[in-house]
């Protein structure tokens, strides 16, 4: 057994956890016992035990449903289908009668019906209700495992805390494990934005998602240090390993409580300078994480999800329903909604783009809405409808010119007119914005802000753009730096002319919820910074504690400074003095983790 | 016997699938939860195939993509408010598009 193997994966909830692993395999054979049952007692004593497995099993999901409702819509339709399929006759009546007529056992019983409603589903055509099985099989196991007393469904009930490890985590197994002995999550598939991810922030465990190959190497009862700053597990850990773990954890939970007091906290400097602190989401899940943290509104809505999720084009009507929804429950804080960021090649169909060589350069966003006018239109509609139930703003990302910002706003205005004669309610004074990510876009910044209500620069693009540099690709990663002498005088040229233009700018990359890029960002003349939800309590204690000026003097010196070098060794020297405590996890915590 | 099967109400009404992902869980649901609700028995029909309005798994492994046509039929007391209400669920496609 190697000591301290250290495996890395990708930081999906911030905290450290040291505990042992509970391994979910993938699910195997789950037969159970079968047997002929000879006697009518024997039958009636084998109807009643798969009637009380049945009777826990409603139990369960009723007493889960409840805890979860309210916060995880989409989570608690899945436990209502899992309620649905209980009752079902396919699945149970049949089973009762095989008991009654064939004589079969409990398990034996069950596993013929769910193998022929396996085969009744293998015939049909529809994917996505073919894929309903997942949740059948899912019913099945919670029935045998309950028959047996044994985990089958993957449901555990560890008297110990456990870290769980598994392949992949669905929904309706993150739901079950709430308010249970889980102390953390560590899984091979899955994002930052994965729905694992969303449900260890709301729960405040750790985790870390895709980690390759943590089924295998790591085994059920291992010792594991899992750090959701960083993204790491560390693999039967050392005593030296442990202490500074130990350490660190106590150091992290005292940071975290010290923090979260600045959640209800306007963002104003000691000097009273004000700015905006907002919320980057994706998931309508995320409204809750984002309200908890005392965002003062959302500065990017990613609208992707919708259009990935489902093989067909999302309508107008199920887009407004969802924005409504978002809107809604932000306000009265105002809610940015930025419209499709997504390249052809990306939609499962009904369209049909090839591939492309070079993505980052090809028809994507804002060019791919311009080409396609008609789902374009129909997010546009959907998006102006929801801006009759309270604050929005509307954005278009990777504008290149100023005929794009022209194009996207007259499209926009027909809609407008559109709406209008059919007697929909929508704000007519909706602002709308271009987002700052091309290096085009600021040369013409001056230009571009006669043309737009607001800019919110999106640094993680426009670093890519400027310094030419794929994070992705391991051996120029290390290039990506934001603060790059290059990247702060774009910024600055974008924040003067949105300034002599009188419209406000905003930072919605990940360099926005970093602490060590604060000061700087500020003084550059950042109105707003739109970041991951967990970062906002941090960034606000730090602009509550800094002067506005000394900001603007160190944005002063950092653009006096030539190297990236140099301005790094300044901006870590200057935070790391002033919050020792804060620049040691703000920057993981940002996402801005160096792997 | 013919005499007391003739009068138990029934009902029996053609229906489309029109919302543009057909039956698929979120619709089944509904109309097994709206089907638990009537004393009627009530079924399902696409080509000679029938399955119980109650069953979920049923409707699901019907296969029913967007301008299916099935047979609805319900047989019991309240068998044609069961089928009104049930075709009206179809009509407003289920509240999806």
């Amino acid at each position: 057994m190697t000591e301290n193997h250290y495996l890395q994966g990708i930081p999906a909830s911030p905290g450290i956890v040291i505990g042992r692993a509970w391994v979910l395999s993938e699910m195997g054979e789950i037969k159970g016992r079968f047997r002929l049952l000879f006697t009518e007692e024997e039958k009636a004593a084998e109807t009643a035990r798969l009637q009380a497995a049945m009777d826990q099993a409603h139990e369960d999901l009723t007493r889960l449903h409840q805890d979860i409702s309210s916060e995880f819509p989409e989570h608690a339709h899945l436990l209502e289908l899992h309620m649905l399929i209980l009752k079902d006759q396919m699945l149970c009546d049949e089973s009762l009668r095989l008991i009654r007529e064939e004589r079969l056992n409990a398990e034996w019983a069950m596993y013929r019906a769910f193998e022929k409603i396996k085969e009744l589903f293998s015939r049909i055509e529809d994917p996505y209700i073919k894929g309903r099985l997942a949740d059948v099989e899912s019913v099945y196991r919670r029935l045998v495992g309950n028959l047996t007393g044994k985990a089958t469904t993957r449901l555990f009930d560890s008297p110990e805390p456990v870290i769980i490890v598994a392949r992949d985590l669905s929904p309706a197994e993150t739901t079950q494990m709430a308010n249970t002995k889980v102390v953390g999550f560590v899984t091979e598939r899955g994002g930052k934005t994965s729905h694992t991810a969303i449900m260890a922030q709301a729960l405040e465990i750790p985790a870390v998602v895709g980690l390759d190959n943590a089924t295998w190497e790591i085994k059920p009862g291992d010792d594991l240090i899992v750090d959701g700053l960083l993204g790491r597990v560390i693999l039967n850990p050392d005593d030296k390993v442990l202490e500074r773990y130990r350490r660190r954890q106590l150091e992290f939970g005292a940071f975290k409580l010290e923090v979260a007091r600045f959640c209800t906290f306007a963002a104003h400097t000691l000097d009273d300078h004000a700015t905006r602190i907002l919320a980057n989401i994706e998931l309508p899940e995320e409204i809750q994480l984002a309200l908890k943290s005392g965002a003062d509104g959302v500065g990017l809505y990613r609208t992707e999800f919708l259009y990935l999720r489902q093989r067909l084009l999302p309508t107008e009507e199920e887009l407004y329903r969802d924005y409504k929804k978002v809107v809604e429950a932000m306000h009265p804080r105002q809610v940015t909604i930025r419209t499709l960021d997504i390249g052809g090649d990306k939609f499962l169909s009904p369209l049909e783009y090839p591939q492309e060589m070079n993505p980052a350069l090809g028809l994507r966003a804002i060019r791919f809405c311009l080409k396609e006018p008609g789902i374009f239109r129909s997010q546009l509609k959907a998006i102006l409808r929801a801006s009759a139930h309270g604050q929005v703003r509307v954005m278009f990302p990777l504008i290149s010119s100023i005929q794009e910002m022209r194009e996207a706003r007259q499209l926009l205005q027909e809609i407008q007119e559109e709406l209008a004669k059919e007697g929909h309610l929508f704000d007519p004074q909706l602002p709308v914005g271009a987002m700052i990510e091309v290096p085009a876009a600021v040369t013409l910044a001056s230009l571009l802000a006669q043309e737009a209500d607001f800019f919110s620069i999106g640094t993680n693009d426009l670093i890519q753009y400027a310094l030419a540099i794929d994070r992705s690709n391991k051996q120029v990663a290390g290039l990506y730096q934001p603060l790059h002498p290059a990247v702060l005088r774009m910024i600055l040229q974008v924040a003067e002319a949105a300034r002599s233009a009188g419209i406000s700018v905003a930072v919605c990359g990940e360099m926005a919820g970093d602490p060590l890029y604060l000061p700087i960002l500020l003084g550059l003349g950042v109105d707003e910074l739109s970041m991951n939800h967990m970062s906002i309590p941090m960034v606000k204690k730090v602009i509550r504690l800094i002067e506005y000026k000394d900001a603007q003097k160190m944005a002063r010196q950092a653009l006096d400074m030539v190297t990236v070098d140099e301005i790094n060794d300044f901006a870590v020297q200057e935070m790391s003095s002033r919050f020792p405590e804060i620049f040691r996890f703000g920057s993981a915590l940002a996402g801005a983790a160096v792997i | 016997m013919s005499e007391t099967k003739s009068e138990i109400p029934a009902a029996c009404q053609e229906i489309w699938v029109e919302n543009r992902l057909g039956l698929h869980a979120r619709p089944a649901m509904k109309i097994t939860n709206l089907a638990l609700q009537f004393q009627a028995d009530m079924f399902l029909e696409k080509d000679g195939v029938q399955v119980n309005a109650r069953d979920l798994l049923g409707i699901l492994t019907l296969d029913c993509p967007q301008g299916t046509r099935l047979v609805l039929k319900a047989k019991g007391p309240d068998a044609s408010e069961a089928v009104l209400s049930v075709s009206r669920l179809f009509a407003h496609k289920f509240g999806e598009s």
